[in-house]
């Protein structure tokens, strides 16, 4: 794959406090948030090569949100992501949009604490249960089923 | 954001902007650039990373009764959570890790008292002076 040698390293503290923001996590070994650390270097390079793969299949020179939603919303190792992605723009809108997505994407994420703790506790939720996100999506399923369904009433007159 | 007090659970935390960019720049290929937004998000995502990570190998860690998230935990999560392709790796940044902490380990031991090169005598008339300067220091700063 790509070379794992990068010179920037996640703050391994930080790393450490964002974890202690779920109050059930108590004490954290010396090692835990470095390995953490070793994993998340992992996840955003295997995100970023995915997404890229929809960038240059879109015959783009930038990765967009647009890009990142569509590989998240793709691969089930990401489904965890849903929630996250979900005030992104669709590929179909058009650059207004997608700028306003952006800035929705921002201040959903990293802007005021509440909308952050919302997602949070929204994401807590979901990586627990994990059946919102997919429910949305096997009922998304079912409906485009149900029009198949109705086309082949049509062919078969 | 100009929060110059911390204090108790900061909900706004996220990971340092400039190096998630440094980070990104040395993951992307060449010939592709990211966004602005993109990197928000990603920054987003990656902070969900953590807090997934985080809750799975809590989980683990109380079903052993035990009270400090360890490695063993975090390597359990992994595979949990369907990322074994990142086993290998972390398993290296342990064994290194475990390989440094007995170094440490080592140096306390041996000591910097043995390998000083100084008699127990010198070293406690050092220590008795160590002591005549900080109840000094200690002095002059009540005053």
């Amino acid at each position: 794959m790509r070379n794992r040698k990068y010179k920037t390293k996640f703050p391994v503290a930080r790393i450490k406090k964002i974890m202690q923001m779920d109050e059930d996590v108590g004490k954290v070994a010396q090692a835990t948030p470095i390995l953490i650390s070793k994993a998340l270097e992992l996840f955003m390079q295997s995100l970023i090569d995915e997404a890229c793969m929809e960038t240059r299949a879109k015959n783009a020179k930038r990765l967009t949100a647009a890009h990142l939603k569509k590989t998240i919303l793709e691969k089930d190792q990401f489904d965890f992501l849903r929630d996250i992605v979900e005030n992104v723009a669709d590929p179909q809108g058009d650059a207004g949009s997608g700028q306003k997505g952006g800035s929705g994407g921002g201040a959903g994420g990293g802007g005021t604490g509440a909308t952050a703790a919302a997602d949070f506790a929204g994401a807590m939720a979901a990586a627990r249960k994990g059946a919102p996100a997919k429910l949305t999506d096997r009922i998304k399923g079912k409906a485009t089923a149900k029009d198949e369904d109705e086309d082949d009433d049509y062919d078969n007159e | 954001m100009s929060d110059n007090e911390r204090g108790g659970p900061e909900d706004d935390l996220s990971l340092p902007k400039a190096t998630v960019q440094k980070l990104i720049n040395e993951m992307m290929p060449d010939d592709i650039a990211c966004a602005k937004d993109t990197r928000d998000l990603l920054i987003d995502c990656c902070v969900e990373f953590i807090h997934l990570l985080a809750s799975e190998a809590n989980e683990i860690c109380e079903k052993e009764t035990k009270k400090t998230i360890a490695a063993e935990h975090v390597i359990t999560a992994l595979k949990a959570l369907g990322f074994d392709a990142y086993l290998p790796e972390v398993e290296v940044v342990l064994q290194d890790h475990k390989t440094q902490q007995k170094v440490k380990d080592k140096d306390k031991k041996s000591g910097r008292l043995e390998n000083s090169g100084r008699s127990e005598e010198e070293l406690l008339s050092e220590q008795l002076r160590l002591l005549a300067e900080a109840k000094e220091r200690f002095r002059t700063q009540q005053q």
